[in-house]
């Protein structure tokens, strides 16, 4: 968690661990600094430390795929733990702590997708555009080259419909139930299985094509 | 013209071991999410994150505590 943004060759992912100035509303000429920090956090609550160490790579990593910009994951991730941290007095513990920062993560990252006009990617779920798309002579998932499979990945998720984007995002975290992705997402557990199936097919056909 | 034993040799020798190299680095996935899974753990987050999360906490007004953080024990602060 240390580290710079790894396992990822393109140039986008760069960019995230570079010093590139930040939102002056969110932080100081100072921050970015490497010199004028130390290497750990000074956080003035320790346990709010704990729980961003502890989620904070799995709130990233949606933001990420969901929004498909590093520099953008990094502000939501940021907003998000802000978010979280102004409204720990209204968590109640009827969830699990992920599943609350899911939620304000899901919210934020939808709410910037559509001041940034992003719905043009693929708005409806056309399931026919997936249907007998995918080769059954070998493994649609057998990857190549391993550096070059973040790219390919981003570019797969950016194919599909947002709700299956969020989906196959959230059943990939196992400590999620398809009860609590069903809570999350705000429908039915049978409905998040029929969707998740649909999904999956999309996805493969999505990631051959990027092949 | 034909290139020189020499040059077969090498460019042969280059050719293997680009392939020992497309060996070494395919791997199947069973599913989208074991896929997103490797994924996930191959991203790190921005080690600046971390600082610029707290020096913007540090900014905020201090919040009431929660009823878990209320009944749990405070840890101890760091050094």
């Amino acid at each position: 968690m240390t580290g710079p943004v790894a396992g990822e060759s393109s140039l986008a992912f760069d960019d995230a661990s570079r010093g590139r100035p930040l939102p002056s509303s969110t932080t100081g000429p100072a921050a970015n600094s490497p010199e004028s920090r130390p290497d750990q956090p000074k956080w003035v609550s320790p346990e709010f430390g704990a729980i961003y160490e502890e989620h904070s790579r799995h709130i990233y990593y949606l933001s990420l795929r969901f929004l498909g910009d590093p520099a953008q994951a990094e502000d939501a991730t940021h907003d998000v733990f802000l978010k979280a941290y102004r409204k720990l007095g209204e968590f109640r513990g009827e969830s699990a702590l992920r599943t609350w920062l899911y939620r304000i993560t899901i919210n934020h990252c939808k709410n910037l997708l559509q001041t940034w006009h992003q719905r043009h990617m693929v708005s409806n779920a056309d399931d026919t555009l997936w249907d007998g798309a995918v080769s059954s002579t070998e493994n649609p998932l057998r990857v190549l080259e391993i550096k070059e499979l973040g790219q390919r990945i981003q570019t797969t998720l950016g194919g599909l419909p947002k709700e299956y984007r969020l989906l196959l995002l959230l059943v990939a975290d196992q400590k999620m139930s398809y009860e609590q992705v069903a809570q999350l997402t705000e429908q039915s557990v049978d409905a998040v299985r029929g969707k998740l199936h649909r999904a999956r097919k999309a996805f493969i056909a999505q990631f051959q094509k990027t092949a | 013209m034909n290139p020189t034993p020499q040059k077969l040799q090498q460019q042969q020798k280059q050719e293997s071991t680009e392939q020992a190299g497309a060996q070494r680095t395919a791997r199947e996935f069973s599913s989208p999410e074991e896929i997103l899974r490797h994924d996930a753990e191959q991203i790190e987050v921005p080690a600046a994150l971390a600082h610029r999360v707290a020096e913007s906490i540090a900014r905020e007004p201090r919040v009431s505590r929660s009823w878990w953080q209320r009944w749990f024990p405070r840890r101890s602060a760091n050094p």
